[in-house]
């Protein structure tokens, strides 16, 4: 057993997420959405120089982990840029990245990126897929764009678990944001004359969302060891990390939200941007009640493997 | 990473499920039913697994263990819980009783108790809960004063399992009234057998034996019998209390019963509302998780680590899938006419499993603890 991510992958991780905080943090997103034309050079720059784009999450667990650290700290500064999908990127198809859809309206947050796209349905069906200009501000549409597919082939079934997986990590480090900011928010806010965070009613709720989070990375971490073992349930791993994810997010983010009060709303605090940009990785390719009913019809009468199954 | 606990492993799960194919009778719901056979049962395989040095392999081999890895120590949680904790009471004093006396106690006291706990020929029971001291424990006003040579103990405890079938209890008695409501709080170990002892059995919806009233009237107990330095027993419950929080791996019963549904309802499965099939199915991800928050336990203690946020995230996860993976599996048992043996034994677990699971989150610490201890870790001591 060994439960945790490599050194070198924690390390990579943490490299990143200094280096996006050097490019510009949490305005990254801010300026993203004022200047949707500066979507690529914020980040992408950034992240090749990083080494981001040698990282190949097919070839080696080290390289898969350490794209899954890297998606984290993205989501730590919900940067405005699908750096999930650009790593699940696949290897035989003339695609700068992947992103996984469902019928009947395909759609994923690549709006303003001049990049190629590969798409694949959760049953394994391959396309090249074309972004349509976006039909709203990405204040409004947070870059979400329809696509128009054209089909290659039915040759990714090892595709769709990498690319539901890697976006569940970029979510989880917009929950690790949320619940940091709402701890540091409850310290230093005072009402009645005292911290909020002295109000067990307070700290109860920030308890909820708490458990939300580090369950949340465990199962992350155990759907990426089933891509890395080659598992056959790797895809049921996904969906179920997927829907767990999905979950977390509404239970935490709603805490946080609650937590913060009206200011939390507004363009000034963190987690508003934090908020917002979580939308299209919850929402896509299915939503929570979409991924439960596609989780329940595969797992049929077999269950999830573990101990007893 | 590796989420495989490895062949050894593997093997040990097969060797115990098999253990309890051929030993525990397959309607089997706990020691502690109106039945006597199901605690016979019970300390028969005790005593067979201490024979082929299972009952308490996580002991060091000095103790009669094979000090088994983490790992292995997590499976036998996993599987004897899963199949109704065969081992009954005994799972109290291989967790925490006996690891507590090798660290606490004196030769004399290891030599009296270890080996009979080893050889599964004794039960434990804890007489910590009060009638006015629950969560608040160290509040108790159970007290033992000295007497010559000897203590005195008087008073009541409460919620006491198995007390009416102990031979010893460990008991947590004030000895002094200091500043500090945790000073002043010393452990006994105390035959049951001693006079002055009475158990009240306390009938309850968990099943019988599970709670008694224990009354000390003027109880002699010897010097020999104290555990620990006197007056501070509240730093050994702690550490009881650590042993206990990851003791039980309730979400492994959660998942048996989740899997064993499908089967158990034959063609009925399908016709069951998708809403009542997606609960399922997102309780089994709940089960997973609790089972994977509980590795992120063991695996910091393992290594050296404390992480009391952790321990008690993952107890807020698992009593919390006790109740809800229960309301779903009464829910499914609910709309199914189950007949035949195994269908009608999965009825039962269900039913067994949900009267149980009330108990989840207010037994061993109650979740608004957990949620306080939670809070602490995140907040520190604002």
């Amino acid at each position: 057993m060994n439960i945790d991510l490599s050194e070198e992958a924690l390390e990579f991780g943490r490299l990143a997420k200094r280096a996006l905080e050097a490019a510009g943090g949490d305005e990254l997103a801010q300026i993203a959405e004022r200047e949707p034309d500066r979507r690529e050079s914020l980040v992408g720059p950034v992240l090749a120089e990083l080494g981001a784009w040698q990282l190949d999450p097919r070839d080696s667990a080290d390289e898969l982990e350490a794209a899954a650290a890297l998606c984290r700290s993205a989501g730590y500064w919900a940067v405005s840029y699908p750096v999930a999908e650009r790593l699940c990127r696949p290897s035989d198809l003339d695609a700068d990245g992947l992103v996984v859809v469902a019928d009947p309206a395909p759609a994923a947050a690549v709006g303003g990126l001049d990049r190629r796209w590969a798409a694949v349905t959760l049953d394994g069906r391959r396309s090249m897929a074309t972004a349509r200009p976006m039909a709203a501000s990405p204040r409004r549409s947070a870059f979400v764009v329809e696509l128009d597919l054209e089909s290659v082939d039915d040759a990714g079934a090892s595709d769709v678990p990498l690319g539901l997986v890697l976006p569940c990590w970029t979510l989880l480090g917009m929950l690790d944001r949320a619940v940091e900011l709402a701890r540091s928010y409850v310290r230093e806010r005072e009402q009645f004359g005292q911290p909020l965070a002295t109000f067990q009613g307070v700290q109860f709720q920030l308890t909820e969302a708490e458990v939300e989070r580090v369950g949340l990375e465990e199962l992350a971490k155990y759907a990426l060891w089933s891509i890395e073992a080659g598992r056959h349930e790797a895809l049921d791993d996904a969906l179920a990390l997927r829907l767990a994810a999905v979950e977390a997010a509404e239970r935490v983010l709603r805490v946080a939200h609650q937590l913060h009060g009206a200011i939390g709303f507004c363009d000034e605090t963190v987690l508003s941007w934090v908020s917002r940009q979580s939308v299209p990785l919850r929402r896509l390719p299915l939503g929570l009640s979409g991924t439960r009913a596609e989780l329940t019809r595969r797992l049929g009468r077999r269950g999830l493997t573990g101990i007893f199954g | 990473m590796d989420f495989d606990m490895g062949d050894e492993v593997a093997a040990l799960r097969l060797e115990l499920r098999a253990l309890i194919d051929e030993h525990i009778p397959p309607d089997f719901l706990g020691a502690f039913t109106d039945d006597p056979a199901d605690l016979e049962t019970a300390q028969r395989f005790c005593r067979l697994l201490a024979d082929r040095g299972l009952l308490c392999m996580a002991w060091p081999e000095s103790w009669g263990g094979r000090g088994a890895s983490a790992w292995e120590q997590t499976a036998v949680r996993e599987e004897m819980w899963a199949h109704h904790e065969p081992r009954g009471a005994q799972y109290m004093g291989v967790n925490w009783v006996g690891p507590t006396l090798m660290r606490h106690g004196t030769p004399e006291q290891q030599q009296l108790h270890l080996p009979a706990i080893a050889r599964g020929e004794v039960i434990w029971c804890q007489g910590f809960s009060e009638p006015n001291s629950g969560s608040d424990l160290a509040s108790l006003q159970t007290a033992a004063r000295r007497d010559g040579d000897e203590w005195r103990v008087s008073g009541q405890k409460i919620w006491t399992s198995y007390a009416t079938m102990a031979q010893w209890c460990f008991l947590l008695a004030r000895t002094s009234k200091e500043e500090r409501k945790q000073q002043g709080l010393t452990i006994f170990l105390v035959p049951m057998s001693a006079p002055g002892i009475e158990v009240r059995p306390i009938a309850s919806m968990i099943g019988p034996h599970h709670l008694n009233e224990v009354f000390f009237d003027d109880v002699r107990v010897t010097e020999a019998d104290v555990l620990g330095p006197v007056g501070e027993g509240w730093k050994v419950v702690q550490e009881v209390l650590a042993f206990e929080r990851v003791g039980i791996a309730r979400y492994a019963r959660c998942e048996r019963l989740l899997q064993w549904a499908p089967s158990a309802l034959g063609d009925q499965w399908e016709a069951l509302p998708e809403e009542l099939r997606s609960r399922w199915a997102q309780m089994l991800i709940h089960a997973r998780r609790a089972r994977l928050l509980a590795y992120r336990v063991v695996d910091a203690q393992h290594r050296g680590q404390v992480r009391p946020g952790d321990a008690a995230a993952y107890r807020i996860a698992v009593t919390t899938l006790d109740q809800e993976s229960a309301e779903v599996l009464v829910d499914i048992v609910g709309l199914a006419v189950l007949a035949g043996d195994d269908a009608l034994r999965f009825k039962r677990a269900v039913e067994d499993h949900w009267r149980y699971s009330v108990s989840a989150t207010v037994a061993s610490g109650s979740i608004e603890i957990q949620r306080i201890l939670l809070a602490r870790a995140l907040l520190g001591a604002s």
